[in-house]
């Protein structure tokens, strides 16, 4: 029998988008985690629908990482695409494919092709993407990315924005209405609520990096957050439900 | 059940972010049942070891349910051992904290190992901060220091493979997993590796980080009723005496 109110999962803690979400072979943890089995995952923590992506994309063969991404696509799997920040010559092409495939979102992998600031070739994807209207899903610092992002009215999710960064994020997105960034990693007693109390909840959405994290510590700082339950719920998914409508 | 947690702090932290408070620090062990934390000043870890240990003592006068650790500072190792018998004295501070990274003293530092003969003579546990590949050399060190008990603080972050390791090769090597980055599968891994559930503690690094974070890390870790008990309380009640 449970003995405290935090063993227990409420409806505080129901997600209805992730924005965060990969499946296939990752070589530099102990074992790979499968489409089935992170989509159990997701189930049980209570994740009703994702922004997924193959890991195959991402380290190894962008095509055909794009492939697998879209045979997952279903209901509650919505099919990320990306491009190779190291191949990005004739990208523009490729992403007519995606977008005509359907694609709205494209995540760039700047950590795992190393790229550790803005180069040509990444503001040349971010251009392309831009022009078509992509939603970008940017890992790595923030402050290393932002800048090249600002001024051009980008649709952006930061995906790792420590909390020791969130003064930067706070004083990009006070002038950015597109920036947004996952509240993954805003793990200190407050993180959220300034975000929230700064610029507004509909700079935050969910994304869990499952199957690489732990789900339960961030849906439970969420449900614990001192915010009201609208602001909450845009959190949650309603700040990511309006943006996929709005780049359809 | 009480829930013990061995890795708190007090004090204000150079981010953009609440935490100077101690009624924060109880706020937070009221909201998630957390019954005892011992801390370590934040002033004491970043900035000046002795200054940051004598505030702390003078909060911990007041708050009953925080105990302290004393913060030791390896380059200054005379001193920091002067001032961590004399926090000691209180009764109020229960080991030694050390990290390794605001001092610029890594684990396999001459410097770490004269701290740790020093700790091994005055015989509390040690809280240390453990990140990177270096938590290996753990077993080695305290097999020459056979008094001294160590936690290894964040279990080795991005190397926690590398500390499960480790712990299941001493069993005076302890493992608490409190992270902002709370990577899939750490005490599984760790369990798979051998090491006993008596060398899990509970940790939060509240309040730089909300305890929700360590809460939903053992939530998710599936322990049974019996090895929760063991987790959250016993493993830190026996090592401390509390």
């Amino acid at each position: 029998m449970p003995v405290y109110d935090w063993q227990t999962r409420t409806p505080a803690e129901d997600i209805e988008y992730d924005v965060d979400v990969l499946f296939g072979a990752w070589p530099s943890h102990p074992a790979d985690t499968d489409l089935a089995t992170v989509r159990e995952r997701l189930t049980t923590a209570g994740i009703r629908r994702a922004l997924v992506i193959s890991t195959r994309g991402a380290l190894f063969d962008a095509a055909a990482g794009n492939t697998e991404t879209l045979a997952a696509e279903a209901e509650d799997l919505i099919p990320v695409g990306t491009v190779d920040l190291r191949d990005a010559v004739g990208v523009g092409e490729r992403l007519d494919e995606l977008v005509a495939a359907g694609v709205r979102c494209l995540r760039l992998f700047t950590v795992q092709q190393g790229v550790q600031q803005p180069t040509p070739a990444y503001l040349h994807v971010v251009e392309e993407a831009c022009t078509r209207g992509m939603v970008l899903l940017q890992d790595g610092d923030p402050r290393r990315f932002g800048q090249a992002l600002a001024g051009r009215g980008a649709e952006v999710i930061f995906l790792d924005l420590h909390v020791y960064l969130l003064t930067d994020f706070l004083l990009m997105a006070r002038d950015e209405p597109g920036f947004r960034a996952t509240s993954r990693m805003l793990s200190s007693p407050d993180g959220i609520e300034r975000v929230v109390e700064t610029v507004g909840a509909h700079h935050l959405v969910f994304g869990s990096r499952t199957p690489f994290v732990d789900i339960s510590p961030q849906t439970l700082r969420l449900r614990y957050a001192r915010i009201t339950d609208d602001d909450r719920a845009l959190i949650a998914g309603g700040n990511v439900q309006a943006l996929l409508e709005k780049v359809a | 059940m009480r829930i013990i947690d061995v890795h708190g702090h007090w004090g204000p932290w150079p981010y953009h972010l609440d935490g100077g408070d101690v009624a924060l620090n109880v706020e937070l062990m009221d909201r998630y049942g957390i019954d005892l934390q011992l801390v370590s000043s934040a002033e004491a870890v970043v900035y000046d070891a002795v200054a940051g240990n004598a505030a702390l003592a003078e909060v911990l006068i007041d708050e009953p349910r925080l105990y302290g650790y004393a913060v030791v500072n390896p380059n200054r190792l005379d001193r920091s051992a002067d001032d961590l018998r004399d926090c000691l004295s209180t009764g109020r501070f229960l080991g030694a904290k050390i990290h390794t990274t605001y001092p610029g003293v890594p684990v396999g530092s001459p410097l770490m190992a004269a701290a740790f003969d020093m700790l091994d003579e005055v015989g509390v546990p040690l809280l240390l901060h453990t990140w990177g590949a270096d938590v290996a050399l753990l077993p080695g060190m305290l097999e020459k220091r056979p008094r001294l008990k160590v936690i290894a603080g964040h279990a080795g972050g991005d190397a926690w493979r590398e500390a499960a390791k480790a712990a299941a090769s001493c069993d005076r090597l302890y493992l608490e997993h409190c992270r902002t980055v709370t990577d899939y599968g750490r005490i599984a891994y760790a369990r798979e590796a051998g090491v006993p559930i008596e060398q899990f503690l509970f940790g939060t690094d509240s309040t730089l980080i909300d305890p929700c974070i360590s809460l939903g890390v053992i939530r998710d870790a599936g322990f049974t009723p019996r090895e929760l008990q063991r987790v959250l309380e016993l493993n830190a009640a026996e090592l401390f005496g509390l």
